[in-house]
């Protein structure tokens, strides 16, 4: 259990700055997702918590104690790697007991907690197997029962799903879920998956280009991102995002011209529209007219991709069984209360 | 595999195949005839060495007296040196693997000031013909009183360059760096995760240089002949070089050695082939099966 803080964190390899001045506070028990595109800087931000890598500058606090100049030995720390990183030539039980063992924990307590972690993910029956003997889901939760039985202060997980099949992944990410309730232990996994940041996360840390985005709950970030990238970023399928420009006391949404909103915001160059704030009426019904362009039917959902006058496509989410053919001409209606407002910087601009 | 228009049948596939083996042939036949010169010889009485076809054994199969003249001739001093080459060339290649591991792992796996200097370094040293460094490295052993004894054959034998070279190279990809993060956030220090984690990883590269640096100071010749005096300390390169000489040098009992020179480079052949067969487990591929994902 352990609040873990940064302060000011920098990180650059040469002259090439990866992270550029973070702050975070990481409360106790708090699952936080670090997430971003690759090159965000995400991995490196968690590398430099484990103390894989040495900060260029700043400070990071676990519980109080400064622990920037300590080794990733001191830190109690546990890792669950994207790649597994097993030792191949140990056994399940070798691979979970040997930090024990390097801490000189006594025998039968190494037993002890190698049983009760092989138990709580079912690997009881593959102790005395080596990794090349497991399927890929195995040899991942090998590794995070290595994580566990170390009794850490925090965890970190760096990607562990990525490298799992989609059916193993939602699984996983459910197993994970549920060792966050039952331990209760301060997380922090860093994905690029906005699904998994998504479902698992308490606090979400949106990075770009080694600078944090914007912080909070998977549902603030998603109702009220901060600006475009996070808009953008969060939300499958992404947000539709309109040039717009003030007309009127109103706002005309430029590159169709057609539609005149009633909000009245200076600045405003964007709106965004996600793509279940969107609904089909009858051509010339709707706020704006386009031409479906494709039709996905997911079974659940179907989405639509409508294109507008200059080819752009906008996407819209409608149920299962809705009705459309591709070629068919209809009218887009946007929810006014759910639009969102950036200005030419990206920045999100409260709604009057 | 097939490749069009080079199947199995088709004449340029044929032709190809058959110039391969005639050239493999060739060299196959380079490599066996002086072994089998040295074993036919071997089993020849002195008088039927000088007498009968040089690369058909003669009607007196002589092999087994010559092997017990071997052992007898001056007190059996040969098991001697045996024993001696056996020792210099174990020490030699198990220190010299180790040693060459170890920097290879430090050169592959961490970043420090002056890295690409010194692998530079290695790579010059790996040009530099042993033979260059005999006279210095006596000049050496003489300042620190170790000329002829087994230390002057064994300490420069661990200087393996190729070694190091061939183990960066191997530990770059056998062992990829989440595997060393991983022992790192288990709380292992960097000698622990050499010795418990990565070490085991990097055993067919170990048994590699192991068996070059064994067969290297196994077969050494002139830095022995230069370091050491006494014949106890010989190897038996040098001392069948010994022998040889009185051999030719000497006229009537002298010329009897011929046969004792040829059944002990027989017999110093074959603790050789018997450590390259007991190797051959170590080449094994797949040890870092399962550890990470590729």
């Amino acid at each position: 259990m352990a609040v873990i803080e940064l302060s000011n964190i920098r990180k650059s390899f040469g002259s090439l700055n990866i992270i550029g001045g973070v702050d975070l506070r990481i409360e106790d028990g708090e699952f936080v997702i670090f997430v971003g595109p690759s090159g965000s800087g995400k991995s490196t931000l968690l590398r430099l918590v484990a103390g894989l890598e040495e900060v260029t500058s700043g400070n990071i606090l676990i519980d109080g104690e400064d622990v920037t100049d300590l080794g990733p030995a001191d830190r109690s720390l546990s890792m669950v790697f994207q790649s597994y990183a097993l030792y191949p030539h140990k056994t399940v039980r070798g691979n979970m007991a040997f930090g024990l063992e390097v801490a000189r924990t006594p025998k039968a307590e190494i037993e002890r907690r190698v049983q009760a972690a092989a138990a709580s993910l079912r690997l009881e029956t593959y102790l005395d197997r080596k990794p090349k003997e497991l399927s890929g889901g195995q040899r991942q939760r090998v590794a995070i029962g290595r994580a566990i039985v170390r009794d850490p202060v925090a965890f970190l997980f760096d990607e562990p799903l990525s490298n799992l099949d989609a059916a193993l992944r939602a699984e996983m990410r459910i197993e994970i879920a549920k060792l966050h309730q039952r331990l209760g232990a301060t997380m922090i996994y860093v994905t690029h998956d906005q699904v998994e940041a998504m479902t698992l996360a308490d606090k979400i840390v949106v990075l770009k280009d080694g600078a944090i985005q914007q912080v909070g709950s998977p549902i603030d970030l998603y109702e009220k991102p901060a600006n475009l990238f996070v808009a953008q970023f969060l939300g499958s399928p992404k947000m539709n995002v309109f040039e717009a420009a003030p007309v009127n006391g109103g706002l005309r949404i430029a590159g169709t011209g057609q539609l005149d909103l009633a909000l009245a915001q200076a600045g405003v160059t964007k709106v965004g529209a996600r793509p279940e704030n969107i609904t089909v009426a009858a051509a010339g019904q709707g706020n704006i007219d386009g031409k479906v362009d494709v039709v996905e039917r997911l079974g659940s959902d179907t989405y639509a991709y409508i294109a507008l006058g200059e080819g752009e496509l906008v996407t819209v989410r409608l149920p299962g069984n809705a009705r459309l053919s591709v070629g068919e001409t209809v009218g887009l209606v946007l929810d006014m209360a759910e639009l969102h407002l950036f200005d030419a910087e990206g920045k999100a601009l409260a709604k009057i | 595999m097939t490749i069009v228009g080079k199947s199995k049948r088709s004449p340029s596939f044929r032709r190809n195949r058959w110039m391969l083996s005639a050239i493999l042939f060739v060299i196959w036949l380079y490599t066996i005839l002086p072994l089998f010169y040295v074993v036919v010889s071997a089993s020849k009485s002195n008088n039927d060495l000088f007498t009968t076809f040089g690369l058909w054994f003669s009607s007196d199969f002589h092999l087994l007296q010559n092997i017990h003249d071997v052992f007898s001739y001056q007190d059996g001093i040969f098991s001697r040196w045996l024993l001696n080459t056996i020792g210099y060339a174990t020490a030699a290649g198990v220190g010299a693997a180790l040693f060459s591991t170890m920097a290879g792992y430090a050169l592959a796996k961490y970043q420090f000031f002056g890295k690409r200097l010194v692998f530079a370094i290695i790579l010059g040293a790996v040009m530099i013909p042993q033979t260059a460094l005999v006279v210095p490295l006596f000049l050496l052993m003489s300042k620190v009183g170790m000329v002829n004894t087994p230390w002057a054959v064994i300490l420069p034998s661990l200087v393996f360059p190729p070694g190091v070279f061939l183990m960066r190279v191997y530990a770059d990809d056998a062992i990829p760096n989440e595997l060393i993060d991983a022992g790192r956030v288990d709380g292992a220090g960097e000698f622990h995760i050499f010795s418990a984690l990565t070490l085991r990883l990097l055993m067919p590269g170990f048994a590699t240089v192991l068996i070059l640096a064994f067969v290297a100071t196994w077969n050494n010749y002139f830095l022995p002949l230069v370091v050491l005096s006494s014949a106890e300390y010989f190897p038996v390169t040098v001392g069948l070089a010994q022998w040889y000489a009185t051999a030719t040098v000497g006229s009537g009992g002298g010329a009897a050695l011929f046969t004792l020179v040829l059944a002990g480079a027989l017999l110093s052949i074959v603790p050789v082939i018997i450590a390259f067969i007991v190797m051959q487990r170590f080449w094994q591929g797949g040890l870092g099966a399962g550890g990470v994902k590729a």
